[in-house]
């Protein structure tokens, strides 16, 4: 995967909203396909799973599902994979990770079961310092 | 004294050869033991109840409204990005990798079990 990363080039900007969305459609699976690949290296086993981190990737795309520009879908494809192939090429540090995608969407979720009788002091203390 | 009867007790059985397993014949087709796939195939309603579980386990499909004719975008209100997604989890919990041009066109539950039925690496 990270090999494969490593030789994409720039693509040609896409012509119509179709070929932006059909685009949309494999970065995600793309993001997808690498997400056994993110919890081997980065440990996430305990903290998440596949299908959490699916939802999140999700989630992310869908925080820009107004633009309608193609030249900004470009853009915002062009920096999701340059995240992606940051995050396959284990550039970042497992932290970086959890505070970014997730502790943020955790939120709604409930909380893991060795916390339960935790004061709600000590779980923001948690939640605080990234484990 | 155990020792001898066994050997005439021995001596005297035969057993006729089985003539059943001929080489080059059909019948050592039918068993691979070391082969990865094949013979354990997945029968229909395995299919059925797996893919009814990863669509319920999905966090916004109602469970009660699933059942093996449900289409994706009519039936459970998914947009199109929901469907990619369950097609992905479908891939991981059936350890299959889905072209794009097939995962495009599964959009309901009947086309899902059919698709991952018929699949000869499903497992």
């Amino acid at each position: 995967m990270a090999s494969s990363l490593k030789f994409v080039r720039v693509p040609p900007n896409s012509a119509n909203i179709a070929e932006a969305r059909q685009r949309v459609f494999e970065f995600f699976k793309t993001a997808c396909r690498s997400i056994p690949t993110i919890m081997d290296i980065y440990n996430l086993d305990d903290v998440s799973s596949p299908s959490q981190l699916r939802s999140t990737i999700s989630a992310e795309i869908r925080k820009n599902a107004h633009v309608t520009n193609t030249q900004v879908i470009d853009m915002l494809l062009f920096k999701g994979t340059e995240e992606l192939s940051n995050i396959v090429e284990h550039a970042k540090q497992r932290h970086h990770i959890l505070g970014q995608y997730i502790l943020p969407h955790e939120e709604s979720q409930d909380v893991g079961t060795k916390d339960q009788g935790a004061s709600d002091f000590l779980k923001n203390f948690y939640k605080g310092n990234y484990f | 004294m155990a020792s001898a009867l066994r050997s005439a007790v021995l001596r005297r059985i035969q057993v006729p050869i089985a003539r059943s397993t001929v080489i080059n014949g059909s019948q050592m087709t039918a068993v691979r033991s070391m082969s990865s796939h094949g013979d354990d195939h997945l029968d229909k309603q395995e299919v059925v109840d797996r893919v009814l579980e990863v669509i319920k386990c999905f966090p916004k499909v109602d469970p009660s409204k699933v059942n093996p004719d449900v289409h994706f975008q009519k039936d459970l209100g998914l947009d199109s990005l929901d469907t990619v997604e369950i097609v992905m989890a479908l891939e991981e919990e059936f350890k299959l990798e889905i072209p794009d041009k097939e995962a495009d066109k599964i959009d309901s539950c009947p086309l899902a079990i059919e698709y991952i039925f018929n699949h000869p690496m499903s497992s």
